[in-house]
């Protein structure tokens, strides 16, 4: 858009300069005809003054002619009167025909001739008239004065006709170049007006063309600026900008809504706004402004302001700087109200704090149980053993039983303490993850119980395993739990037998994988020919204390796969078992590929 | 200085315990002198006194009052006039984390309380007629606890 307009600017200020040209030019041309026309016109008045003259001055001559004839005959002094008048007539129209005739110079030879003549004339008319005996006209010597006097008349009226002859050329020359100036003009004047016209139509029309788009543009600036406006209050921001040649600041509308003010309520300055600023906050705030100042930029600051109603918020500004058209660097800044935020932080702060201490009377807890629990029991199994082996022969087969009856709840109490200890140690936080070698961990796992192992003449036949991230002896205790669970639960008719496979699988492929952190898992699969269970107990036996046999007939605390389950959800993987009463069970882990 | 009985000092707040401890050595066929103090401040200040009769093995309850078995342990150490004292860790728990510690700082072996006085006697009489010089050689921390 900018674009478009400057392209549009640039054609403007084209046409501007050429419409100027072309009034410029028709100004030129129009003040030219014109005088053309006005010279035309003076040259024809010019020429005319100077017909008439001339015929003036013939027509005096006549007169003077005339009065001298009279004189001639009648001899009467009364026709010498007019010629007199006559003479000093010529003399005048000579006179004004000189001035008219002066850039004329061909005209002005004729004049000086014409002067000469009528000198001549007027000489032998004098002559003739003097040399006039009283009354008599047949003097020979008057008769060819008389002659020769018409003689010059003539030639001075033929020199007079021929120079009207050459002003009336002249005059039709002007005349027709006076007519022509005067077609050629308008018709100049006329064309360069229309291309004026055409010219500022052409420029109306992006005129208004660009209007029109201004006109839409703005309106599309007017709505954003208000969803702007409903997005700060809404996101609970407001946004300023700081000029830092002009040293002046403008804020938005909803951040003067941050520091509890009425939009535009007072002047945007960093004096006005200090005054909301907490008071612990004021000269760490002012400070950071000041390296604003400089270097014209604004990482991410924090501070409290207090609203006149006494509450306080917390606010986080952030500025950029941009140069404007002007070349001005101008920083563009946007403050926040965090005030949320850092309440709900601070309640998460807390409850982390609560869960922590949960966590240490937890592991306290877990302490007592392993070692204050263990103590007494301790004691109380090395006294027994003590009465057993010392005192035996004196107890009846009664007491001996009791005895004995109270070793087995002893041994069940310990078993309890270690499991439930094994547990809460599978939940510990310190774990660390590495490349280990599963093969190894699985042979850690079988010498861990080698005794039941040989014992029961168990058959465990295993896949070659890959290396696989994990924490050992977390998986360790997992194969320990696992195999030692198929061994106790193992038919009466059958030797055990466990077999472990191993596979690469996709994610998106195996049911039993809800919510998939990862596209690919090692799929372990521990599968054994003992008593099984109900597919109904499936999820059942993973629950802590749960058990589906009697104590009776199978040691147990209904802990080991729990801890089984914890292990695998340490390791974000996943646990499933499958069961056929009296065919055996299958146990699968799902581990991530990372 | 050969002498014919081999000196056993005992560390341990606990009545039944110390109680267990002696009766053990009474009933093994080994010539011992057995000793015994309540806490570790007793047997630390028993230690450094100047007439002190210094033990062939001392067993230390890790988990005692006013200094524990840990505390002594480093005091030990320090100390070179204690060198050739094999030290036991003698304790209820054998928990990762007591294990790795007493190891780090130089006991010799760490036994976990039995609860079978006849598996009390076997360690016991285990423990005083090991070599110390061989187990203290090859010592790692995988034999580091005793196993029974």
């Amino acid at each position: 858009m900018i674009r478009a307009l400057s392209n549009n600017i640039s054609f403007l200020r084209t046409t501007l300069y050429i419409s100027t040209f072309v009034i410029l030019v028709v100004g030129a041309l129009t003040y030219r005809s014109i005088v053309d026309a006005t010279n035309s016109s003076e040259m024809i008045t010019h020429t005319y003054k100077v017909n008439v003259e001339l015929e003036q001055l013939l027509s005096n001559l006549n007169d003077a002619e005339t009065g001298q004839r009279g004189y001639i005959i009648t001899k009467d002094s009364v026709f010498i009167g007019p010629y007199i008048e006559r003479r000093s007539k010529i003399n005048n129209s000579f006179a004004e025909l000189k001035v008219l005739t002066e850039d004329n110079p061909i005209l002005k030879e004729d004049l000086i001739e014409i002067n000469r003549l009528i000198n001549e004339r007027l000489l032998a008319f004098q002559t003739s008239y003097q040399s006039l005996p009283k009354g008599d006209i047949k003097d020979p010597n008057f008769i060819s004065n008389f002659r020769n006097g018409k003689v010059l008349m003539d030639s001075i009226k033929h020199k007079i006709r021929g120079a009207i002859q050459v002003q009336n050329n002249l005059l039709e020359q002007r005349q027709s170049k006076y007519k022509s100036d005067l077609i050629a003009t308008p018709l100049l004047l006329f064309s360069l007006l229309l291309c004026s016209l055409i010219l500022m139509y052409v420029a109306y029309n992006s005129i208004y063309d660009n209007i029109k788009k201004l006109k839409s543009k703005n309106e599309e600036l007017e709505i954003f600026k208000e969803s702007t406006n409903q997005s700060e209050i809404v996101s609970k921001h407001g946004t300023w900008t700081f000029n830092a040649r002009k040293n002046v600041y403008t804020y938005s509308d909803n951040l003067y809504r941050l520091l509890g003010e009425q939009p535009q309520s007072f002047e945007p300055t960093i004096e006005n706004f200090l005054k909301y600023v907490h008071p612990d906050d004021v000269e760490q705030l002012s400070k950071q402004v000041d390296q604003m100042r400089e270097n014209i930029e604004l990482p991410y600051i924090y501070y409290r302001v207090i609203h006149k109603n006494g509450n306080i918020k917390h606010l986080k500004a952030y500025g950029r700087s941009i140069v404007n058209d002007d070349d001005e660097i101008i920083l563009l800044g946007t403050t926040a109200d965090i005030t949320d935020e850092i309440m709900s932080f601070r309640a998460l702060e807390e409850r982390n704090m609560e869960l922590e201490r949960n966590n240490k009377e937890l592991s306290s807890f877990n302490y007592v149980a392993s070692h204050d629990l263990q103590e007494p029991l301790r004691k109380i199994q090395t006294f027994l053993s003590r009465l057993e082996d010392e005192e035996a022969e004196k107890l009846s087969p009664k007491g001996l039983k009791y005895i004995s009856r109270i070793q087995n709840a002893a041994s069940r109490m310990r078993l309890l303490i270690d499991d439930l200890l094994q547990f809460s140690r599978s939940n510990k936080a310190d774990k660390v993850f590495e490349d280990a070698n599963i093969n190894l961990l699985l042979e850690a796992a079988k010498q861990d119980l080698a005794e039941v192992i040989s014992a029961e003449n168990a058959i465990i036949t295993s896949d070659n395993f890959p290396s696989i991230n994990v924490i050992p002896f977390q998986i360790q205790q997992l194969f320990v739990n696992l195999l030692g669970n198929a061994i106790k639960y193992k038919a009466e008719e059958r030797t055990p037998k466990i077999e472990i496979t191993h596979q690469i699988v996709e994610a998106e492929k195996e049911e039993s994988i809800k919510k998939p952190k990862k596209s690919f898992y090692h799929k372990i699969v521990f599968t054994d020919n003992g008593i099984g269970f109900d597919n109904e107990y499936a999820d059942q036996i993973f629950v802590l204390f749960s058990r589906l046999h009697n104590k009776d007939q199978y040691s147990g605390t209904g802990i080991g796969l729990s801890i089984c389950k914890k292990i695998v959800e340490n390791h974000r993987g996943y646990i499933t078992a499958t069961g056929q009463l009296g065919v055996g069970a299958t146990f699968t882990i799902y581990l991530p590929i990372e | 200085m050969q002498e014919d009985y081999i000196n056993i000092t005992l560390a341990d707040d606990d009545e039944d315990d110390r109680l267990f401890f002696t009766d053990a050595f009474d009933e093994i066929k080994i010539t011992t002198r057995v000793s015994t103090f309540n806490d570790g401040v007793y047997l630390m200040d028993y230690l450094n006194s100047e007439d002190a009769l210094l033990p062939n093995v001392l067993f230390l309850d890790l988990n005692m009052p006013r200094k524990s078995g840990l505390e002594c342990l480093k005091e030990i150490k320090q100390n070179p006039k204690f060198k050739d004292i094999a030290i036991t860790i003698y304790s209820t728990s054998a928990s990762e984390e007591d294990i790795e510690n007493t190891f780090v700082q130089g006991a010799n072996i760490y036994i976990k309380k039995p609860s079978d006085f006849k598996t009390l006697k076997k360690v016991l009489s285990e423990v005083v007629t090991i070599n110390w010089q061989y187990h203290t050689n090859s010592m790692n921390k995988e034999n580091f606890l005793l196993r029974f």
